[in-house]
């Protein structure tokens, strides 16, 4: 019997597990694919239910510090909710400015951080193979220290009397120091390096597996090298562009740490918008309401970009 | 228009007053300590289809990409129609290149793969579109226009990959390994559709292939390429009937070689004395060597001919037992042992269907040749 | 440090082996407002452990305490947010029988927190302090002149003088129930007002001075005016002090001064209190009455430099600290402290949009 159970390779209790998903019609693929599904619905659904729940309830003295959506009163289950904190958003520009403002920061950023990441990206795909990993290392490096340690260093070297503005007056190029600090320049300052990694990552696993003979062919063309990157570097790296610039731009967005820290009182973002609700205000649903649109604002045009990216890919194959 | 002639049919090599279109002297070419390409001076002639011929790591890849120009030239000159390559950029040069990957760009369709080279050139989209469609039907890839290169077979690829690099009649279309990718049969059916396109558009080919059947088939000449030097250049039947070296005995082609001596050495004729042969074998050409030297005989199994009795108007007769038979279909291979204990092959065609006569295992044979049959190599 | 206490903690559970079983305290105060041995010597007195928690705003405390399971059992909220938070029902009531020590406590100043928690049901004062405006003394006296005395508000809220310290600095508070009452008092209104125009008036002007302030922080300020970095801060005295404390450790010759100006300021208390779901509410007492010690308070005091409310306490704390008007303020002064508002949400919705004006300007 013992035997029988270990010529199979299975241990009764896999055999038994097998049995019940027999019976319950169940295979065992179902059950891998669960898994992930589970999580996403533990992780990410269910947060999301809740912040969505809020946002539709009204804001009182209590604890938690809003209303009930629903309640039983007399036999009859009353439902209550409440859009007016989405109307509110409408109603005042402020968020509207601050996802606008939230938005440009992190475009530019992104932008940046493109233009600094490519040619590093660049260049790592292209280093010798030794080479490669130590860069590769470099690059992720930082990650071994604390972000918030990572971003008081640069307080350290933007400040009125940092690092910057001591060499720079030591050597007499200036003579009292460049304001950095506070100031929309060390926002961005601050994003580009914090979410660098995150740009050149993707782009080198893209660019790692470009082939260097289609470079070869263009030039053999004809292409001189601005060419053949325009024509050919460029397009077949744009799912790495795509990639890199989501895990840029969307943490970006939502940042509240590295303007609360390098921002002017003046830098205006979403991230700093909502604190204010949650804390503040102490009005959970707008500030849920305001996460919730800032979700939407998010979320829709990534996922019109990634719907043209799959048609696209659809095409080619 | 003049009909382009195809330099098989003029010969310039044979002529010493014929002026060489591509021109490379005392070409040498070092990675680090290493010699890729050793000084190599070769003369190419319009119009041919000269193949670089050599095993991996030969540097017949090396030669080519300098021509192209992906490689700079560590010593000596290479010049195309009178031009001095040295320091002219790939994009510059009037050659183009086909890839051993075929180097497709997977972005674009068939179409403006084509196009590229041609766009690069400025020219106008109306000009653009007729080239494109006229190689486009030299190819026979009319409805292919609009995939990309990951919808196409690898016949397809190979093609597109041809069409665009003659897209620009270059002086010089460069071919890696053009074959190298496809199947047996395919292969060979393409081997004449490119010896066939040479023709008609009269374009220099110059191709590196490690493929000496390919090369027999398609070159006017071959260069046969080890350790970074071409070791013997010459047409088809040259290097098959000629070869200069052991190297290129043993890499064109199935041969036997027995080890020798020269006993007796006139002005029209040589014999060679070899215990690996049992015989003294007689040459019917003169070959110049020293007295006494030692050499090799080379002989292709096809010239041996092989009998149960022994034959009488033959110069050369051996004999020994056959040891294995293999059916090739259009020919039969016969490994026979010689009573010095030398193992050498013999090719017989298959003439009759089911020959019940036929040699077999385990019987004595007699093998003998002509005088010319063979070469002497003394190298 | 931390580790010390826990080692600390650890030895007396051993020493006081009579002890049924181990005790833990879970308290959350703002950071750097203890003496360095309090908790040591509590420990040491009840064998009880003290798991020690900080936060540096009221929010941040607050977002807790309306959640709920927080699992703090003794918190200093300040007593604008403790009223609201009480209304929530965060906390429970004290019990008085278990806090013999509150005959210790100035029956004064706890009448004046009776403004938040009628008849101290909830809560009993930890430390008091005024939002007043620390400075730089050379810095100010290089830019506005050896006789300018500082003793008004004017110094950050009239455009022109402030506009003289811009280039060596000056930041306030990120508070906007401090700050907009304390410009609406600079203007002759009633800082305590909830009128929205009163309220309208009150940024308005700090707009006016929104260009010449660097920035607003609530913690930054005190290594920046150390260091002299910035040259005033409206702030909160005891942190005030602190920076004036750090800068005289540095011997960078930066002189701090701090002023409660002539035209009044907020005071407000950091109030001891108890969640309603602490898990040990038993020993929450006994810690809150530990504080409420003579001795124990003074050393707090002595440390912080903030003023206390015990009256017993008095003479044991330094005289230094006893005597400085900007701790202790005067009786005139006195008379010109306001307490703070406690605004309704749709108050406090306007407060913070228009500080959100002042600092952005949108």
């Amino acid at each position: 019997m013992n035997g029988a159970v270990e010529k199979t390779g299975s241990s009764p209790f896999v055999a038994t597990l097998k049995r019940l998903l027999a019976r319950t019609g169940l295979s065992g693929r179902t059950l891998v694919i669960a898994i992930p599904v589970l999580w996403l619905l533990i992780f990410f659904l269910a947060p999301f239910l809740v912040v969505a729940k809020i946002s539709l309830s009204e804001a009182a003295i209590a604890r938690p510090p809003y209303l009930p959506l629903w309640e039983w009163s007399e036999g009859m289950l009353i439902i209550s909710l409440n859009f007016a904190n989405y109307q509110y958003l409408l109603d005042d520009a402020l968020y509207y400015l601050s996802y606008l403002s939230s938005l440009k920061i992190s475009a530019l950023s992104t932008l940046f951080a493109l233009l600094i990441g490519y040619p590093v990206a660049y260049m790592i795909a292209r280093a010798p193979d030794n080479t490669r990993n130590l860069l590769l290392m470099l690059v992720i490096l930082p990650f071994w220290t604390s972000f918030l340690l990572r971003v008081y260093a640069w307080i350290g070297i933007l400040k009125g009397n940092g690092v910057i503005n001591n060499f720079l007056m030591s050597i007499g190029i200036i003579d009292s120091p460049i304001v950095m600090m506070q100031t929309d320049f060390a926002v961005y300052v601050g994003i580009v390096y914090t979410y660098l990694p995150f740009m050149i990552l993707p782009l080198y696993a893209n660019l790692v597996k470009l082939d260097e003979s289609l470079l070869e062919a263009a030039s053999d063309l004809g292409a001189r090298p601005l060419t053949t990157f325009l024509t050919i570097t460029l397009p077949l790296s744009m799912p790495g562009i795509v990639a890199g610039s989501m895990l840029v731009f969307i943490p970006a967005v939502g940042e509240f740490v590295i303007p609360a820290l390098l921002g002017g009182p003046d830098t205006l973002m979403i991230g700093r918008v909502l604190w204010n609700e949650f804390f503040s205000n102490r009005d959970w649903p707008v500030a849920s309401a305001v996460a919730i649109a800032m979700l939407v604002v998010l979320v829709v045009p990534v996922m019109i970009l990634q719907r043209s990216q799959d048609e696209k890919e659809e095409a080619a194959s | 228009m003049s009909e382009p002639k195809s330099a098989a049919e003029t010969r310039p090599w044979k002529d010493p007053a014929a002026v060489p279109f591509i021109s490379i002297k005392n070409v040498t070419k070092k990675f680090g300590a290493f010699t890729a390409v050793n000084n190599i001076s070769l003369d190419i002639y319009r119009n041919e289809l000269f193949c670089l011929l050599g095993g991996s790591g030969c540097g017949k890849s090396t030669l080519l990409r300098m021509l192209s120009g992906f490689e700079e030239i560590t010593s000596g000159t290479i010049e195309i129609d009178g031009q001095d390559m040295v320091g002219i950029a790939p994009y510059e040069r009037a050659t183009n290149m086909m890839f051993q990957s075929y180097a497709l760009f997977p972005h674009m369709n068939v179409e403006k793969n084509i196009a590229y080279g041609l766009k690069r050139d400025g020219m106008g989209g109306a000009e653009i579109k007729d080239r494109v469609a006229e190689i486009l039907k030299l190819v026979q890839l009319e409805e292919f226009a609009r995939r990309k290169p990951g919808q196409l077979s690898g016949g397809q690829k190979q093609r597109v990959a041809l069409a665009r690099s003659l897209v620009k009649k270059p002086k010089v279309l460069l071919l890696d390994e053009p074959l190298g990718a496809l199947d047996k049969k395919l292969r060979e059916e393409t081997q004449f559709e490119l010896i066939k396109i040479q023709e008609s558009l009269g374009v220099t080919f110059v191709v590196v292939t490690h493929d000496q059947e390919e090369a027999m088939t398609i070159s006017t000449r071959i260069g046969v390429m080890n350790e970074g030097e071409i070791v013997q250049v010459g047409e088809p039947h040259e290097i098959y009937e000629y070869p200069n070296s052991r190297f290129v005995a043993g890499f064109i082609g199935s041969v036997n070689v027995f080890e020798g001596q020269v006993v007796d050495d006139e002005q029209d004729h040589v014999v060679v004395r070899s215990p690996d042969a049992g015989i003294d074998i007689f040459v019917s050409h003169g070959v110049s060597c020293a007295p006494n030297q030692k050499v090799a005989y080379a002989i292709r199994p096809e010239k041996i001919s092989m009998s149960r009795d022994r034959p009488k108007d033959k110069k050369n007769v051996t004999s020994g037992m056959v040891e294995e038979v293999g059916y090739l279909g259009n020919l039969s291979i016969y490994q026979v042992m010689l009573e010095s204990g030398k193992q050498i092959r013999v090719a017989k065609p298959n003439i009759v269907r089911l020959d019940e006569e036929a040699i077999s295992w385990d019987e004595k044979v007699f093998l003998s040749w002509d005088g010319s049959a063979g070469v002497v190599l003394v190298s | 440090m931390k580790k010390l206490i826990v080692l600390g903690a650890a030895a007396s559970v051993f020493a006081g082996a009579a002890m049924a079983q181990e005790q833990t305290l879970n308290i959350y105060n703002w950071s750097d407002y203890i003496a360095e041995d309090t908790i040591e010597k509590f420990e040491a007195e009840t064998g009880i452990k003290v798991v020690y928690d900080v936060y540096d705003s009221n929010e941040v405390l607050e977002a807790k305490m309306l959640t709920g399971n927080s699992g703090y059992d003794v918190v200093v909220p300040t007593s604008d947010f403790l009223q609201r938070q009480i209304a929530a029902g965060a906390y429970q009531k004290l019990d008085k029988s278990q806090l013999p020590n509150l005959v210790n406590m100035d029956p004064d100043l706890m009448k004046g927190a009776e403004t938040y928690d009628p008849g101290n049901e909830y809560s009993t004062i930890y430390m008091w302090g005024t939002t007043g405006i620390g400075y730089n003394i050379n810095a100010v006296a290089e830019r506005l002149g050896e006789d300018y005395e500082v003793n008004s508000w004017e110094l950050v809220f009239d455009p022109e003088i402030s506009g003289k310290l811009a280039d060596c600095g000056i930041s306030m508070l990120d508070a906007p129930s401090e700050m907009i009452p304390a410009a609406m008092n600079y203007l002759g209104l009633d800082p305590r007002s909830t009128d929205k125009d009163d309220l309208e008036a009150g940024a308005a002007l700090l707009e006016t001075v929104r260009d010449n302030v660097r920035y607003f922080h609530s913690s930054q300020y005190i290594n920046d005016l150390a260091n002299g970095d910035i040259c005033v801060a409206v702030g909160w005295s005891g942190d005030v002090f602190q920076a004036l404390y750090r800068a005289e450790e540095a011997e960078n010759g930066v002189e701090i001064g701090y002023v409660i100006p002539d035209e009044g300021a907020l005071q407000w208390f950091d109030m001891m209190a108890i969640p309603v779901d602490a898990p040990n509410p038993e020993a929450a007492h006994k810690f809150i009455n530990f504080v409420m010690d003579a001795q124990i308070t003074a050393d707090i005091t002595n440390y912080v430099w903030y003023a206390n409310a015990n009256k017993a306490s008095m003479p044991l704390v330094d005289p230094d600290i006893t005597s400085d008007p900007g701790i202790f303020p005067t009786e005139a002064a006195k008379a010109r402290l306001w307490a703070a508002q406690v605004y309704d949400a749709r108050t406090d919705r306007t407060v913070t949009r228009l500080w959100t004006r002042v600092k952005t300007g949108t």
